[in-house]
């Protein structure tokens, strides 16, 4: 009797020696990140000088609030108002009018899906438009993008796509769609790579 | 040594104990090991009288002896008394050889080159520094990089920062193979130009074949991304249970609070079993002097980070410790045009790469081993 007493107080000991988390070592890196994360109370590092002199805004999408570049201080043309004082049907009668905006293509899904139109309305240059004909604003031309392209907005609003800017700290920024896609030709072109290792080449020949 | 000290210390008859000569970091027992001159010869092996000491400290000595080396010092029986003596006479014969340097270049320049070059030399391991020493070897490192290049750097030796834990995800699908990461992080981390040191590699490999780094291009030049291809950056890793930490010798790398692996460029001793260690390919060695154009040194600069290394030493990469523990994003993150690199602070949650990690299919390379790196792969 005394011999089992003396085994189950021995396995029981057992027990709680085995597990090291008093010590503060972990079974693996996952166990690490979840018990310390839940004494997370911030750091004292801020990234806010890194974002530089990009003006922001900031936007609170599905819980996430961070900031993005502002836009429409960066179209040449804005207010499109400026020239387009009349409804665009209106302009295009003009016969004597000049012709805007011929460098711009839509290579952008195809022509059953898309046309100029599905962005803009000829009637109020200033907004974009939503699919149901909702005034959007230039700065938040996520929300377009979004409507069709709506993993990618998930995957944007949690970090996984798109582009941060300056630091990994609060405030977060990063980029919108616009800031690396042209909304016209949204496909990014092939390039080449901005190096090549010659001495590598060398090393293994 | 039987108690586990990371020091060398000298035993001065507390312990009644006859140091052996194997006490030697050297791990020779016979002859001269060369790490340690010879402070006071003397042919009395067991016992020096204070003629003998003085008559040593007068003539700085150099005399024929049976032992050589260490052993000279330390392979005698001696008491309190005279372990001070001989220490005070080995402080002698240093400080001398620095005097006389000096006054054979003069010029105030050049002594104080030659005292930073005698205090660098030996000084100890960094993680054994106090936060004086640390700032006091900071500020030789840019006192002498003043004398020498006539101009100025900027250096930090910045800690580690509570509740921060690095971690990195790299997006498979989004990496075009640009190379725009490699390049800003050679310019970064002032890696050699000479011998083209990368820390990073991108690998090309085919799509629908898995990931067979032997048969990936490295190296590529063409225009990218190549139909029927896919990119994956690989770098160090910064695991959390880090093999290359284990194997060193001298401890001359180490795993910080903030998860990042660094490296001690002046306790390296160049034995590269870190690089044999690593299964990730993760670490460089200098096998010439690193040489970077003035005009292109980073001279925004960490201790631990894109100092200027030496011949004959490792070096990796830092997650840019001199920039992520500042709070900026490493400079492949910046560089990346396609947003592939994702940084972050692994133990906030609601940081971008907890929430890739908590939303995204991610793996990371040979899981198998229990590295645990802090660098996951995954797609969109």
């Amino acid at each position: 009797m005394t011999e089992l007493r003396i085994l189950l107080g021995f396995a029981i000991f057992l027990c709680l020696c085995s597990c090291k988390h008093t010590e503060g070592e972990y079974h693996s890196l996952n166990d690490k990140i979840e018990e310390e994360g839940k004494k997370y109370h911030g750091t004292n590092i801020s990234s806010e000088t890194y974002i530089g002199d990009i003006e922001t805004l900031e936007i609170t999408e599905g819980g996430h609030t961070f900031l993005i570049p502002e836009r429409k201080g960066q179209l040449k043309s804005y207010a499109c108002t400026e020239c387009h004082s009349k409804p665009l049907s209106e302009m295009q009668n003009n016969a004597n009018a000049q012709r805007a905006h011929w460098d711009i293509k839509v290579v952008h899904a195809d022509e059953n899906a898309m046309n100029c139109a599905t962005c803009h309305n000829g009637n109020a240059m200033d907004h974009l438009k939503s699919l149901t004909g909702n005034a959007v604003d230039f700065n938040r031309s996520y929300k377009l993008c979004s409507q069709c392209h709506t993993t990618q907005f998930e995957d944007w609003k949690g970090g996984a796509h798109g582009k941060n800017i300056g630091g990994w700290s609060e405030p977060r920024a990063a980029m919108t769609c616009v800031n690396c896609h042209n909304p016209h030709q949204p496909q990014i072109e092939s390039k080449w790579p901005v190096q090549f290792n010659t001495q590598k080449v060398k090393e293994r020949e | 040594m039987s108690e586990k000290k990371k020091w060398f210390t000298l035993d001065l008859g507390f312990n009644k104990k006859v140091p052996t000569a194997s006490s030697c970091g050297c791990g020779k027992t016979s002859g001269g090991c060369g790490s340690h001159e010879a402070p006071s010869p003397s042919k009395n092996e067991h016992a020096m009288t204070a003629e003998e000491f003085d008559k040593a400290v007068e003539g700085t000595m150099v005399d024929e002896t049976r032992k050589d080396g260490f052993q000279q010092v330390f392979d005698v029986k001696m008491d309190r008394r005279t372990a001070f003596r001989k220490l005070t006479a080995s402080l002698l014969v240093g400080a001398g050889a620095v005097q006389t340097s000096c006054s054979v270049i003069a010029g105030e320049e050049s002594k104080e080159k030659a005292q930073i070059d005698w205090e660098e030399q030996f000084k100890g391991n960094y993680k054994l520094m106090t936060q004086e020493e640390r700032d006091a070897t900071v500020d030789r490192l840019v006192r002498s990089y003043q004398l020498r290049k006539k101009e100025n750097i900027k250096m930090s030796a910045t800690d580690a920062s509570k509740n921060v834990l690095f971690g990195y995800a790299f997006n498979i699908s989004k990496c075009q193979g640009y190379m725009d990461c490699v390049s800003a992080c050679v310019e970064e981390n002032n890696q050699d130009r000479n011998s083209q040191m990368q820390y990073i590699r991108i690998h090309e490999m085919k799509d629908g074949e898995g990931f067979k780094f032997n048969e990936a291009d490295d190296n590529y030049y063409h225009e990218v991304p190549a139909e029927g291809h896919f990119y994956m950056g690989t770098q160090c890793f910064h695991c959390d249970d880090p093999p290359c930490v284990d194997v060193c010798p001298v401890q001359a790398t180490w795993r910080e609070e903030d998860g990042l692996v660094v490296i001690d460029y002046d306790w390296c001793i160049g034995c590269r079993y870190c690089m044999a260690a690593c299964p990730y390919d993760g670490r460089r060695f200098n096998w010439s002097k690193p040489e970077v154009p003035e005009e292109e040194v980073n001279k925004n600069q960490h201790y631990l980070g894109n100092r200027m290394r030496k011949k004959g030493v490792m070096e990796k990469c830092t997650f840019c410790i001199q920039r992520s523990r500042a709070g900026k994003d490493p400079a492949c993150v910046e560089a990346c045009p396609t947003g592939a690199r994702i940084f972050g602070n692994l133990l906030d949650p609601d940081s971008t790469i907890r929430w890739v990690l908590a939303n995204k299919k991610v793996f990371r390379l040979k899981e198998d081993l229990g590295t645990e790196p802090k660098f996951w792969y995954f797609m969109d």
